[in-house]
């Protein structure tokens, strides 16, 4: 018996190499395989190998043939190949740089598909910085943004709720620690991001292809950074332990002494995101104002105190 | 690895191979990023494929003399495949990436992404990359990576009470998931030490040579829990979920209305607690009783500092 791998190939160079779709029965006679006595065990294995052969990106066509009620399959060759690729020598190597600092499943194929046949990589200095990136699940919604296919996934919110969410997927985009699908949410009519980390459930495509458009004027960093916050000024007396923290955050001396401690000032900051990182400064500082935050700031306390005892 | 994974490599073997004549085993395998023997399994399998049957059929003619490989008769397979939009995608995300990281240092990389991004026929909008703008100490470190220079920090450790002075042989940055690091040998240490930039409270770089040679493999900046470190098991509800983005967590369990208990090991307690403090009462120790302690003490003296009892 041959080895799977070698069928897989064969099968696809045959179905290249054919002008005219081939029937199931002139597949066996120009390949040998699928020759079983039990015609419909020859099927299954045929259709096993052709929907490997798509998921792997193979165009297998399925044609009507002439005189006959049944179907036959060719590889159209322009679909199948990639165009040649005008990549420099130093545009390889930088390319074969950034997949070798990251090292992403799948991603030294892709280069080596668009690299066939371009220049050698050229030799370049070894960079100063290593990149590591989180492996995100991109491949479940990659098809469905390109084809236009809406997907339907479970999502757990930042908030902890978790529900079943339908949407037009227009883009993935990074931003630092995660990966975000952006599109159109159909129960809310308005676009969202969601991380990608808290989907529950891989995405599974659902209805048409080329079922809506990308909207042209799309802005993904508004929809991945959420609602503009009105920032507040804040002033913050701060023990010596953490005024490296609050300058770092780029706060600034008043001048003013509050029993004993400096105030600082921290311009725009989001009131509700940022009191976490208040929060985390505990015993050091102490919020002078906004009265709101400071309220705010002193309820997070007590409610820390409740559920620790 | 699968048998449609060594297809998908084996099908951009062939014409990658047509084009480089005599290419090394060792070169494939780096290129393609799997094991020489893989490669030799897959060139093995590539002497039976082509188009059998017919006569003894026309397969592709493979030879491999002392590690170098020709491979003749396959024109059939002159072009590679087209990469899968789960390729392209997670591709094209990772170049993005590192373009954003390395851009400067690597010209060519900026280039190439629009090259690749009209090979694989994906849009700008469908996939972006968000700015992983760095300190304002990267530029300087850059340059004493590069020029070998000594450099003197003030450090806040995640275990230390208060910044301390450090000074340093660099050797590279890396970003992980968007947050910069800085490795290199610590003459305090006297061994080599991973510091993060958002902690470094102020630098400066000598005039010093940097004496300790970088080693040839710098380590990701990963913590791995150590068999000193604390067991810790925290419980947090629905809004406290986001600490498991900020811990490395090794067991999560859902709870009742969308919490969930996390167990981790930590070398830091004290930066735990602090991250319990930010919870604002989202999250509760449930061990070690230290750590509960500890909480509650420094929540404690926070509210002290309103004129809490």
């Amino acid at each position: 018996m041959t080895a799977k791998v070698e069928r897989l190939v064969n099968l696809t160079v045959a179905l290249l190499e054919t002008n005219q779709p081939m029937s199931l029965a002139e597949l066996k006679r120009r390949t040998g395989y699928y020759d079983q006595a039990d015609q419909r065990a020859a099927r299954r294995m045929f259709e096993r190998d052709k929907d490997e052969l798509r998921r792997l990106g193979v165009p297998i066509a399925t044609l009507p043939l002439p005189f006959s009620d049944e179907v036959g399959y060719r590889v159209v060759r322009r679909e199948y190949e990639l165009p040649d690729v005008d990549l420099t020598a130093e545009e390889v190597a930088a390319l074969a740089l950034a997949v070798r600092l990251t090292g992403g499943e799948g991603t030294p194929l892709a280069l080596a598909k668009l690299a066939a046949r371009a220049p050698d990589p050229a030799e370049l200095p070894e960079p100063t910085t290593r990149v590591e990136l989180a492996d995100e699940a991109v491949g479940a919604v990659a098809d469905a943004i390109l084809d236009r296919t809406a997907v339907r996934f479970a999502y757990r919110t930042a908030a902890g709720v978790t529900g079943v969410r339908t949407i037009d997927p227009y883009a993935v985009v990074r931003r630092r620690t995660a990966g975000y699908l952006v599109g159109r949410d159909h129960d809310r009519d308005a676009l969202r991001a969601f991380r990608l980390d808290r989907m529950t459930e891989l995405p599974v495509a659902v209805g048409e292809a080329a079922a809506f458009e990308r909207p042209s004027d799309l802005d993904v960093a508004a929809a991945v950074q959420g609602p503009e916050v009105e920032g507040v000024e804040v002033e913050l007396a701060v023990a010596p332990a953490a005024r490296w923290a609050v300058e770092l955050r780029g706060g600034q001396a008043t001048g003013r002494i509050h029993e004993g401690e400096p105030v600082m000032v921290l311009a725009e900051l989001d009131p509700v995101r940022d009191r976490s990182w208040i929060l985390g400064l505990g015993a050091d500082v102490t919020v002078l104002a906004p009265a709101s935050l400071r309220e705010a700031v002193m309820a997070s306390l007590d409610a820390v105190t409740e559920v620790a005892q | 690895m699968s048998a449609t994974a060594d297809v998908a490599r084996m099908l951009t073997l062939v014409p990658w191979l047509l084009e480089r004549p005599g290419a090394s085993i060792d070169e494939i395998a780096e290129t393609f990023a799997v094991a020489p023997d893989t490669i030799r399994a897959d060139l093995a399998h590539l002497d039976f494929c082509g188009l059998p049957g017919l006569g003894g059929g026309d397969l592709f003619e493979v030879t491999t003399v002392s590690d170098r490989v020709v491979v003749r008769m396959a024109e059939e397979l002159k072009r590679p495949l087209r990469p899968t939009a789960g390729e392209a995608l997670r591709l094209v995300l990772t170049v993005d990436a590192v373009a954003e990281v390395l851009g400067d240092e690597l010209p060519a990389l900026r280039s190439a992404i629009g090259k690749v991004r009209a090979a694989v026929g994906l849009p700008e909008q469908a996939a972006d990359v968000l700015g992983t703008e760095g300190p304002a100490s990267l530029a300087s470190l850059r340059e004493a990576v590069v020029s070998g220079r000594r450099v003197r920090l003030r450090y806040q450790g995640r275990a230390d009470a208060a910044p301390t002075p450090r000074e340093l042989d660099p050797w590279g940055l890396h970003v992980v998931d968007g947050t910069w690091y800085l490795q290199g040998h610590d003459h305090n240490a006297d061994d080599r030490r991973i510091f993060r930039l958002d902690r470094v409270v102020a630098f400066e770089v000598t005039d010093e040579p940097a004496r300790t040679p970088r080693p040839a493999n710098l380590e990701t900046p990963r913590y791995v829990p150590g068999p000193d470190d604390t067991a810790v098991v925290l419980e947090v509800d629905a809004r406290g979920r986001w600490l498991e983005d900020a811990l490395t967590v090794d067991e999560v369990r859902a709870t009742d209305a969308g919490g969930a208990r996390l167990s981790f090991r930590t070398d830091a307690p004290a930066w735990v607690a602090r991250l319990v403090l930010m919870a604002g009462g989202d999250a509760r120790v449930i061990a070690p009783d230290g750590l509960r302690e500890q909480v509650s003490a420094l929540a404690q003296r926070a509210r002290e500092r309103y004129g809490r009892r």
